[in-house]
């Protein structure tokens, strides 16, 4: 566990007059689940963008797995094996499951593959939703949907924004579950507002803050310090 | 400088702001319409020559002075923008990405307005010539310029600074450009969003006959300008920033300007690759325009 | 336990697209013969063949790549310009329409390439754009095309003994075209790369997300639709004997989008029966032009605000493609 997969260095976006990240640093390492969590409008979402390649951060470099990847196109990062999902679940609405996951794969008609993805929609019980657009599954099947997606592709790092958002606290369980069955097959990066995933699932916690990051360290201490609490636990659900 | 030249360019000077005002009120009108309700209108250039059209069976067929014609052709254009917007506009307002559909929309309504005009006035006359509003010539220097010219300027001066006042300080003017900005927000403020849309509906499409009406005033015109302004109208619009009527004024302006200038040393059709081309840079370099807010 | 994809069956083929493929080619074969009697109506069916071809390439980007250029006429026509000067200077027609195909691609790769970034309304507007720079470049460079006089008495092709390639003969090559260029289609919607013009066609964002080249891969689907338009181009050229800037203007791409829009984009056999009704109606009209745009204006405003899916989108729902997006081409995603 002492590989750096993901290293940040002083990355600071600025949208027009608003200053959304300002000089972040972060680490982490190959199969060390990292959470993030801040208020509404931190940051953290931006920083996703900008680790993923949609955003071109101001300054700051950021590496994967040993390569740059500070200025590089969202797909050429996707294929070295950073993933991430979406606040709002995003999937091809009006293709099937089953197409959905065939646009993720390289070659859909690979037996390897077709394998694969059968094991991984049997333990995430999709399978039997193949058929339908995927825009008519509920929001949990959605959710799974977009984890199948990013599984096939097998990804070193898949980075989570607020996967349980809108789910019911039985969804919750479930999804937690799935995530730490998730931490065995790659590293994963969670962004989130529930901190029972949080407390659950993370090894080290980082929080945001008004785009700067306020504090680092494992839950337990992070849950517990009082300028946390203060400023972002007081408002949110634990 | 000799008097020859001086009067070239003074008569560039000339034909440069009243071009550009003239450019500046339909990139306006179009700019409004787009800001507002989120339509391309690719027929503007139509909308155009319709209102230069009506004024010359108004005046030449029907007799009516300029300039009453002129007020009754502005004042056709609003039952028709209502209509329109009743027919058509109306079913896309909560469609996401319906500037697409507009865009296309507009182009099939372009081609309507063509068959209908190639079938009509195509038919009874290759040029049209308007009489003018005010005769008599008065000099500016060595330069003698047409009265008619001189109050087309002045008049679409006015709108243009009328229209300004509008949309500064009066209500309707402030609610339309609260629903530019934010929509939402603006209905949270109490505006009624979609009588909103109707007025900036209307009154882009009113200020884009206006525009028609002046240049068939100040000058004879056929058909084939309808393209014409459209392209340019489009470009003006693009390259000021979607959406920002000073910079559709502003380039507008500097449109006239340069068509006036390059008309005197080269083709029209040098004029009309470079408004091209600095459209295609804008798009592909700089989309938000110029003046963007 | 289901598979992921169906495996490349012909047996499935045959039950998607196989057996309309062959009642198309049996027709598109049969047509000439059954017309060779009547020059006139022989010529209109060749023409279709035409539009056919133009219209699958035409659906390629904008039925599955979800992009609306309008400069499609114009490609056809540099392809068209360049088969005729040089066969004119004694290259043989043969040699002349691939290079002219060529010509056609590269330029739309060259003038497609810098607007791919552009969504939605400011692509179709940078592309009706260029299809205007093409149409008057082709009227101000005289030199090389005649200008606005156009191009006549373009001589046919000739055939292996010196024949020249006319009437029945030149109308089976139609046909042929039209038949190859959509069972190209209907291969290339078949394969991944079909896959994923249609992903980037829902969701260019996701599809990036996911690892595929959005740009790769519009650049491919630009190259192949623009191989459509410029083959089409340099059979057109020979055939109707005459071209000027008109015969590739900013209208007769609105048609061609209007064939595949009114057929059912995003399907393969609906700009097929699109390019059916309208071409011979735009042939026939040509000389009640007026009557024609009014009629086509109509129909574009018809198609957008009653039909979005076309016809075969209303009746002729394909399980195999996805059903295309209620509106014209674009990302679901909120507004502005």
């Amino acid at each position: 566990m002492n590989d750096i997969l993901l290293e940040v260095k002083a990355v600071s976006k600025r949208f027009g007059g608003v200053a959304a990240l300002k000089g972040i640093d972060l680490v982490q390492h190959r199969g060390e689940t990292l959470g993030m969590i801040g208020p509404n409008g931190s940051g953290k979402t931006t920083f996703v963008n900008v680790i993923s390649g949609h955003t071109k951060p101001n300054s700051g470099t950021v590496s994967f797995d040993g390569r740059s990847v500070s200025g590089t196109n969202p797909f050429q990062i996707a294929k070295a094996g950073l993933t991430r999902t979406y606040q709002a679940v995003r999937v091809f609405g009006e293709l099937t499951v089953r197409e959905n996951v065939a646009t993720a794969l390289v070659d859909a008609r690979d037996a390897a593959s077709q394998e694969a993805v059968a094991e991984i929609a049997d333990w995430l019980r999709i399978t039997h939703r193949f058929d339908k657009p995927a825009g008519s599954l509920t929001l949990m099947e959605q959710r799974q949907v977009e984890l199948l997606m990013r599984l096939v592709q097998k990804p070193k790092l898949m980075m989570l924004d607020e996967p349980v958002g809108g789910l019911s606290s039985a969804e919750v369980r479930t999804m937690i579950g799935v995530l730490s069955e998730l931490k065995g097959r790659c590293t994963i990066f969670v962004i989130e507002h529930t901190m029972k995933v949080i407390r659950e699932l993370a090894d080290k916690v980082v929080v945001l803050m008004a785009g700067e990051k306020l504090a680092e360290g494992p839950p337990a201490q992070i849950l517990a310090d009082q300028r946390v609490i203060d400023k972002y636990l007081g408002t949110a659900d634990a | 400088m000799s008097d020859a030249n001086l009067i070239i360019l003074l008569s560039t000077i000339s034909t440069g702001l009243i071009l550009g005002s003239i450019f500046a009120l339909v990139a306006v009108g179009v700019t409004i319409v787009y800001g507002s309700i989120w339509m391309p209108n690719a027929a503007n250039g139509q909308f155009f020559v319709l209102a230069a059209l009506l004024g010359w069976t108004m005046t030449v067929s029907w007799g009516i002075h300029p300039a009453i014609a002129a007020i009754l052709v502005i004042g056709v254009s609003v039952p028709l923008s209502y209509g329109l917007e009743y027919i058509l506009v109306r079913r896309f307002y909560d469609v996401p990405n319906r500037n697409i559909s507009y865009f296309v929309l507009s182009l099939g309504i372009t081609q309507i307005l063509t068959g209908i005009f190639a079938a009509t006035y195509g038919r009874w006359s290759d040029q049209f010539q308007l009489p003018p509003l005010v005769s008599g010539i008065t000099f500016i220097g060595p330069l003698p310029v047409a009265n008619n010219r001189l109050m087309v300027l002045a008049l679409a001066l006015s709108i243009l600074a009328a229209l300004f006042a509008l949309l500064r300080y009066h209500r309707y003017g402030r609610a339309i450009r609260a629903v530019f900005q934010n929509r939402d927000a603006a209905a949270l403020r109490g505006v009624n969003v979609k009588a909103s849309y109707s007025l900036s509906f209307a009154l882009g499409n009113a200020v884009i006959f206006a525009g028609g009406i002046l240049f068939a005033l100040a000058y004879s015109f056929d058909l084939t300008v309808a393209w014409t302004m459209s392209i340019t109208a489009f470009a003006i619009m693009i390259i000021g920033g979607p959406g920002s009527v000073l910079g559709a004024v502003i380039v507008g302006m500097v449109f006239g300007f340069t068509q006036a200038a390059v008309s005197t040393v080269a083709s029209p059709t040098i004029a009309a690759f470079s408004y091209l081309g600095a459209m295609l840079l804008i798009l592909l370099f700089k989309p938000s325009g110029l003046f963007a807010r | 336990m289901t598979p992921v994809t169906e495996k490349k069956d012909l047996s499935l083929l045959a039950k998607g697209h196989g057996l309309p493929l062959a009642c198309f080619a049996v027709v598109a074969f049969a047509t000439p013969f059954l017309l060779s009697g009547n020059r006139y109506f022989a010529f209109v069916a060749g023409v279709t063949m035409i539009h056919i071809l133009w219209a699958s390439g035409m659906n390629l980007l904008y039925g599955y790549t979800g992009l609306m250029p309008l400069m499609i006429a114009g490609l056809a026509g540099i392809s068209a310009y360049t088969v005729v000067g040089l066969t004119a200077s004694g290259w043989s027609f043969w040699l002349a329409l691939p290079v002219g195909a060529l010509a056609a691609s590269i330029s739309g790769i060259i003038l497609g390439l810098p607007s791919l970034r552009l969504k939605g309304f400011y692509f179709t507007l940078c592309s009706l754009v260029i299809q205007t720079v093409v149409t008057l470049g082709f009227i101000y460079f005289s030199g090389l095309t005649n200008g606005d006089t156009g191009i006549s008495q373009i001589p046919l092709p000739s055939m292996g003994g010196g024949q020249p390639l006319s009437g029945l003969a030149y109308d089976l090559v139609l046909s042929a075209a039209a038949v190859i260029g959509v069972i190209v289609l209907i291969v290339i919607v078949k394969s991944t790369l079909g896959r994923r013009l249609i992903a980037i066609r829902e969701d260019d964002e996701l599809a990036g997300m996911l690892g595929i080249n959005v740009t790769g891969y519009k650049m491919i689907a630009f190259f192949i639709g623009s191989l459509f338009a410029g083959v089409g181009g340099a059979l057109y050229a020979p055939y109707i004997g005459f071209i000027s800037p008109r015969s590739f203007d900013v209208l007769i791409s609105m048609n061609i989008w209007l064939m595949v829009a009114f057929g059912g984009r995003g399907t393969i056999w609906g700009p097929v029966i699109g390019a059916i009704l309208l071409a011979p109606l735009s042939f026939l009209l040509q000389e009640y032009y007026t009557v024609k745009d009014i009629l086509y204006g109509l129909l574009i405003i018809a198609v957008i605000v009653l039909m979005p899916a076309g016809i075969a989108g209303g009746f002729l729902r394909k399980k195999k493609e996805s059903a295309p997006p209620l509106d014209v081409p674009a990302t679901p995603r909120g507004a502005k």
